[in-house]
C-alpha cells in the first residue's frame, strides 16, 4: 500500500515537472561598456515581449539568463554559451550583437542540442555556420541594398562610397556596390575609413575631391556618426548639394537627438523605425519604452529582441518545452506574423527573417524630437548577402 | 594647392584640439609625476555638466563651460584627497591600477546616471555656422578650439614658467622634501596643480566634444590618444605637448586624407618613429 | 670578539643562502602543489564552468608572459597582447588555413609565432624607457591588430577566424561542449610553463634581468649587455603568451580581433598589478582573483558591473598597496619575523 502511494506520488511528481517547468532562455549581449545602450535594447526588447504576452508558454514558465559581453569577444562568448548550457541548462541561447561573439557559439550549439536566436549580428554568413541558428534582425546586405536603388532612382549616376573598415563596412560597401552598379550606377571611389577616426574632415575632402554627386556612407551606430554627419555639413557638401545616402545604422534613433538638425534629410534604409505607423508598432513602442525607462534610448535592437522572443515562444509551443532543438527550428521554418516593423517571415532556407526594408527620411516632430520617417516600402526583401558570398 | 591648404587647415584645427584636452593630462604626467588614466574621465564629467547646463537649463554656451570647470574641479577635490593623495611617489603601475579603478567607477556611474546616450553641448549662436577664409569655409567652432588652444599653452606657460607658483610647483616636483624643508606648503601646491590639470581636462572635454562626443564610454575610448600625445610631446612640456599636438594631428590628417585604409598604420608607425628619435619625447627633459 | 662576530656572520650567511635555496625548492614544492590543488578544486566544485576555468588558465600565461618583462625586467608595456595574439592566430590559421589539426602541433606553433612576436617587439620596445616606452608598446599593439584586421582573408578580420577544428588530443580526447579536455590541457600547459619559469628566474640569467632591473648601468659596468639579455627574455615571453594564445585558440575554436587588442593587454596589466608584479604567484593569484571577480559581478549585475570592479582595484591599491601576493608575502615575512625573534630570545 505504503509502496503504491509512494509510486504514485512519483508520478505526479514527475508529471508535475514535465508539464509546468521553468525554461531558460541565456541572452548573450553587450550590457555594460560602449555598447551598453544597444544590450539595453536587448532587455526593453525582451521585457516588452514578456509584458504583453505573459510569462509562461503552456503550463512553462520562461525565465531569462542575461550574461554580459562588452566588446565582439569571441572567447569570452563561448565560455558564457558553455557555461549557460552547461550549467545553467538553458533551453535556448539568444542575443548576440557581434557576428564573431555568435559565430563562437554555433559549433556547440548542436552538442548542446540548443537553438540560438540572433538578435542583432547582421553578417550573411552566421547561418551557414549551423542549421539551428535562425535570425531575427537583418543583415547588412539586406538594409544596404535597397539604398542603391533610391539612389539611382533620384538620378544620381556617380557615388562615393565611405565605410568604416571592419567586416560590417565591408559588407556595406559590397553590397552597394553590387546594386548600384547593377541600376547603371558608376562608384568613383571606395573609402574605408579606420574605426577610430575622430576627425573626418579629410575624409570630407576626399569626398569633394572625387567629384561625385552622392556619398553612400556606413558607419557603427554610436559616437562616430555624430561626427561624420557634422562634418558633412560644417564642410559644405551639404551646402553643395552632395546627396548622402546610407543604411540606418547611421541614424538610429538613440543617436539621432544628438544629431539633431545636423541629419534633417538624410535618407536611410532600415527594417525598423521606432516612428513606424502601425498598431503593432504602438502597443511594442508602449511596452518598450515603460522597459528601457527613456523614449529617447530606444532603438533597433529592440525590435530584433521582440521579435526573437515571439520565435522562441512560437518554438516552445512546438515542441511543448521538451528540449529538442531540431524541432523547434523546424517548427518556425516559414513561419510569419505581423511585427512592430511589418510583416515579417522566417525563410525556411536561410532561417533568416524575410522582411520590408523601409526607406526613411530624417525629420523633426512638431515636439521637437527627431524621428526616422518612412517614405518608401520595399517589400518582403531577403538576405541578397548571402547569395552572394556563396 | 588650395588641398594641401585646405588639409593644413584641418590638421591646425584637429591638433588643437587634441591639445586643449591633453594638455591637463600632460600637467599631472610630467609636473606631478601621476600616471593619470583618470583623465579622461574628468574631461568626460566636464562634459556632462556642460551638456546639462546648456542644454537641459538653456544657460548658454559660456556659462555652461564655467560651470563645467567649477563643478568638475569640485568633484575631484575629495577624489584628489581621498585617493591621489595615497599614490603621489608610488611606482608607476600602482598608479595605473588605481586610475584605471577610477575611471571604471566614473564610467560605471556615469552610465547609471546620465544614460548611455550621446550627449550634445549646444554652442553658442557665434560659433555656429561657418567662416569663409578665403580659399574654403571653416568651422567658427574650430577656430574657437584654435583660440582656446593658444590661450591656453601661453596662460599655462606663464604660469609655470613666469610666476612665483610655477617656482614652488618645480621645485616640490624636483625635490618635495627639500622644497617642505624651505617652506613650500608641498601638499597645497599639489592639489592646486590638481585641480588645475582637472580644470584643463573639463575645458578640453566640452571644447572637444564637437570631435569627441560626451558618452559614458568616452573616459576609456580616448585614454590612448591622450596618452600618446602626452607622452610623444615630452610629459610636463607645454611647447612640447604643442609640438606633437601639431605634429601627430598633421600625420593623422594627412594619412587620412591620402590613404584612409591605412590611417592607423600612418599614425601609430610616426609615434613609433618619433619616440626612437627622441626616446624622452619632443621636449622631454632629462632626468 | 669582532673576528668572533665575523666567523658568526660568515656562517650565518652561508646558512642564509643555503636556507634561501632550499627555501626555493620548497616554494617550488609548494606552488606546483598549490596549482594542482587549486585546478583540482576548481574541476570538482565548478564542473560546469570549465570553460571559464580554461580562459583564466589561458589568460594566466599572458599574465606571466608579461610579468617576465615588466616583473623581472623593469620593461613597461600596455602592448603584451600583442604576443598573445599572435600565438592565437598561428595556432588558429594552422588549423583552419593548412589543415593542421594536431592541438599539440598547433600549440608548438603558437609558441613560435610569440617568439618570434616578441622578438619583433623587442626591436622597437627597447629603444625608450619609462613613459614613452609604455606608449611603444600600445603603438605596437594597434599595429598588430590593424594587420590582423587588414589580412582578413588570413584572419577572417573583424568577423573572427572560425573553422578551426581540432583532433583529440592524443588521438583519444575529444575537445567537446563539456571542455575537460581543454581544461586538463590547459592546466598541463600552465603547470610546465610554471616549471620552467620558476627555474628561469632563478637562473643567472633570471638574477640579471633582475639586476637590470634595479639598475642597467651598473649591470653594463659588470660586462652583461643588458639589451641582449632583455631581448631573450622578450622572446622567452613571447613564447609563454603565444602559449597562452593558443590554449585560447584550441579551447574556444576561434580567434577575434580582442585577442590581440589594447584592451587585453591592459587587463592583463591589471591582473599582473592587482596579484603583484615580480613574483610569478603574484601574475597567477591576480588573474583567478580579477576574473572570477569579474564573472561573479558581471553574472550577478550585468549592467551595472564595471563600477565594482574599479572598486576593486581602488581599494587593493588602498589595502594592498604592493599587490595581494606582495602584500601577503610581506606581512608574512613580519610575522616570521616576530616568531623568529621571539624564538632567539
Amino acid at each position: 500500500m505504503k509502496k503504491t502511494i509512494l509510486a504514485a506520488l512519483a508520478v505526479m511528481a514527475l508529471s508535475g515537472t514535465a508539464s509546468a517547468e521553468v525554461i531558460k532562455i541565456g541572452v548573450v549581449g553587450p550590457f555594460s561598456g560602449p555598447f551598453a545602450l544597444q544590450g539595453k535594447n536587448f532587455k526593453a526588447g525582451i521585457d516588452a515581449y514578456m509584458a504583453l504576452h505573459g510569462n509562461t508558454v503552456g503550463d512553462d514558465t520562461i525565465e531569462i539568463i542575461y550574461r554580459d559581453i562588452p566588446t565582439a569577444d569571441p572567447a569570452q562568448s563561448k565560455a558564457l554559451g558553455q557555461e549557460l548550457i552547461v550549467k545553467e541548462k538553458v533551453q535556448y541561447l539568444a542575443g548576440f550583437y557581434f557576428t564573431p561573439d555568435a559565430m563562437a557559439v554555433t559549433p556547440i550549439l548542436k552538442q548542446g542540442n540548443v537553438p540560438m536566436v540572433i538578435m542583432n549580428a547582421a553578417t550573411s554568413a552566421i547561418v551557414k555556420t549551423s542549421p539551428l541558428v535562425v535570425r531575427t534582425s537583418f543583415t547588412t546586405w539586406q538594409t544596404s541594398t535597397p539604398i542603391a536603388k533610391v539612389a539611382a532612382d533620384a538620378g544620381v549616376k556617380k557615388i562615393i562610397s565611405v565605410v568604416s573598415d571592419y567586416g560590417p563596412g565591408i559588407d556595406a560597401e559590397n553590397a552597394f556596390k553590387a546594386a548600384f552598379e547593377k541600376a547603371g550606377g558608376e562608384i568613383v571611389e571606395a573609402i574605408r575609413m579606420p574605426l577610430s577616426t575622430n576627425d573626418f574632415s579629410p575624409i570630407m575632402q576626399r569626398i569633394k575631391d572625387s567629384g561625385a554627386q552622392g556619398v553612400f556612407a556606413f558607419l557603427p551606430s554610436g559616437p562616430t556618426t555624430l561626427g561624420f554627419v557634422k562634418a558633412f555639413n560644417d564642410n559644405g557638401l551639404k551646402a553643395a548639394g552632395t546627396k548622402f545616402f546610407a543604411p540606418g545604422d547611421l541614424t538610429q534613433e538613440s543617436d539621432l537627438q544628438a544629431l539633431g538638425d545636423a541629419a534633417l534629410g538624410i535618407q536611410t534604409t532600415f527594417h525598423y523605425a521606432v516612428s513606424h505607423d502601425s498598431p503593432e508598432n504602438k502597443t511594442f513602442v508602449e511596452a518598450a519604452v515603460k522597459a528601457i525607462g527613456n523614449k529617447a534610448e530606444l532603438s533597433f535592437p529592440s525590435v530584433g529582441a521582440y521579435d526573437g522572443m515571439h520565435v522562441i515562444y512560437k518554438m516552445i509551443e512546438a515542441t511543448g518545452g521538451e528540449r529538442d532543438a531540431q524541432k523547434a527550428v523546424d517548427a518556425v521554418k516559414g513561419l510569419s506574423w505581423t511585427s512592430p516593423r511589418g510583416p515579417v517571415s522566417i525563410d525556411p532556407d536561410s532561417r533568416h527573417i524575410t522582411q520590408n526594408i523601409y526607406l526613411r527620411e530624417v525629420a523633426k516632430t512638431s515636439d521637437g524630437s527627431y524621428i526616422n520617417k518612412e517614405v518608401q516600402t520595399f517589400e518582403k526583401q531577403g538576405d541578397p548577402g548571402l547569395a552572394a558570398t556563396k | 594647392m588650395q588641398t594641401v591648404f585646405s588639409i593644413a587647415v584641418d590638421a591646425l584645427a584637429y591638433g588643437m584640439v587634441l591639445f586643449v584636452i591633453s594638455i591637463g593630462l600632460s600637467v599631472t604626467m610630467g609636473l606631478m609625476r601621476v600616471v593619470n588614466l583618470a583623465h579622461g574621465g574628468f574631461a568626460m564629467i566636464g562634459g556632462y555638466i556642460a551638456s546639462y547646463v546648456a542644454r537641459d537649463l538653456g544657460l548658454g554656451y559660456a556659462l555652461a563651460i564655467i560651470a563645467a570647470v567649477v563643478f568638475t574641479i569640485l568633484i575631484a577635490i575629495p577624489i584628489e584627497r581621498l585617493l591621489y593623495r595615497r599614490i603621489y611617489g608610488q611606482p608607476e603601475l600602482t598608479q595605473v591600477l588605481m586610475t584605471i579603478g577610477i575611471t571604471f567607477c566614473i564610467i560605471g556611474i556615469a552610465n547609471f546616471t546620465m544614460g548611455p546616450t550621446l550627449k550634445t553641448i549646444p554652442l553658442a549662436p557665434a560659433l555656429q555656422g561657418s567662416a569663409d577664409i578665403g580659399f574654403r569655409t571653416i568651422p567658427i567652432h574650430r577656430l574657437f578650439a584654435i583660440v582656446c588652444g593658444l590661450a591656453v599653452a601661453l596662460g599655462l606657460w606663464y604660469a609655470i614658467e613666469k610666476t612665483n607658483f610655477g617656482i614652488k610647483l618645480r621645485a616640490s616636483v624636483d625635490n618635495a622634501a627639500m622644497a617642505a624643508a624651505l617652506g613650500v606648503r608641498t601638499e597645497i601646491v599639489y592639489a592646486v596643480s590638481f585641480a588645475v590639470a582637472v580644470g584643463l581636462a573639463a575645458l578640453g572635454g566640452v571644447v572637444g566634444a564637437e570631435f569627441l562626443p560626451v558618452e559614458p564610454y568616452y573616459a576609456l575610448r580616448y585614454m590612448v590618444t591622450f596618452l600618446v600625445v602626452v607622452s610623444v610631446g615630452g610629459a610636463g612640456s607645454i611647447p612640447g605637448a604643442l609640438a606633437a599636438c601639431l605634429l601627430l594631428g598633421a600625420i593623422d590628417t594627412t594619412g587620412r586624407y591620402l590613404m584612409p585604409e591605412f590611417g592607423e598604420f600612418f599614425f601609430y608607425l610616426a609615434v613609433i618613429a618619433v619616440i626612437c628619435i627622441f626616446p624622452r619625447g619632443l621636449a622631454g627633459r632629462a632626468k | 670578539m669582532s673576528a668572533d662576530l665575523k666567523v658568526n656572520k660568515a656562517a650565518d650567511n652561508a646558512a642564509k643562502t643555503e636556507r634561501l635555496r632550499a627555501g626555493f625548492i620548497q616554494r617550488d614544492l609548494i606552488g606546483f602543489a598549490v596549482i594542482v590543488i587549486v585546478a583540482a578544486l576548481g574541476y570538482v566544485l565548478f564542473p560546469d564552468n570549465l570553460a571559464l576555468l580554461t580562459r583564466i588558465l589561458a589568460i594566466a600565461l599572458l599574465v606571466l608572459s608579461l610579468d617576465l618583462v615588466t616583473g623581472y625586467c623593469g620593461v613597461a608595456t600596455l602592448g603584451q597582447a600583442a604576443l598573445y595574439g599572435s600565438g592565437a592566430y598561428a595556432a588558429g590559421i594552422l588549423s583552419a588555413h593548412y589543415g593542421v589539426t594536431d592541438p599539440l602541433v598547433m600549440t608548438l606553433g603558437g609558441i613560435l609565432a610569440g617568439a618570434v612576436a616578441g622578438l619583433l617587439c623587442s626591436i622597437v620596445m627597447l629603444r625608450a624607457h619609462g613613459l614613452p616606452q609604455l606608449v611603444l608598446s600600445i603603438a605596437l599593439v594597434y599595429l598588430f591588430h590593424e594587420f590582423a584586421n587588414k589580412a582578413s582573408s588570413w584572419t577572417g578580420g573583424s568577423d573572427g577566424l572560425s573553422g578551426i577544428t581540432l583532433d583529440p588530443l592524443f588521438g583519444i580526447f575529444e575537445f567537446d561542449l563539456f571542455g575537460h579536455t581543454a581544461y586538463f590541457f590547459g592546466v598541463a600547459l600552465l603547470l610546465l610553463t610554471f616549471i620552467l619559469l620558476r627555474a628561469l628566474v632563478r637562473s643567472p640569467f633570471g638574477m640579471l634581468c633582475r639586476g637590470i632591473k634595479e639598475d642597467p648601468v651598473r649591470v653594463r659596468a659588470l660586462g652583461a649587455s643588458p639589451h641582449r639579455a632583455l631581448v631573450k627574455m622578450y622572446v622567452i615571453s613571447g613564447a609563454v603568451a603565444g602559449a597562452g594564445g593558443a590554449l585560447s585558440a584550441v579551447s574556444t575554436q576561434v580567434v577575434a580581433l580582442d585577442s590581440l587588442s589594447f584592451t587585453q593587454s591592459a587587463e592583463a596589466l591589471v591582473m599582473l598589478v592587482l596579484g603583484g608584479t615580480g613574483s610569478l604567484f603574484g601574475g597567477l593569484l591576480g588573474t583567478v582573483i580579477f576574473m572570477l571577480f569579474e564573472d561573479f559581478v558581471s553574472a550577478a549585475n550585468p549592467f551595472h558591473w564595471l563600477t565594482m570592479v574599479g572598486a576593486l582595484l581602488i581599494a587593493v591599491v588602498l589595502f594592498a598597496p604592493k599587490g595581494l601576493y606582495g602584500t601577503m608575502e610581506s606581512a608574512y615575512a613580519r610575522i616570521r619575523k616576530r616568531h623568529d625573534g621571539e624564538a632567539r630570545e
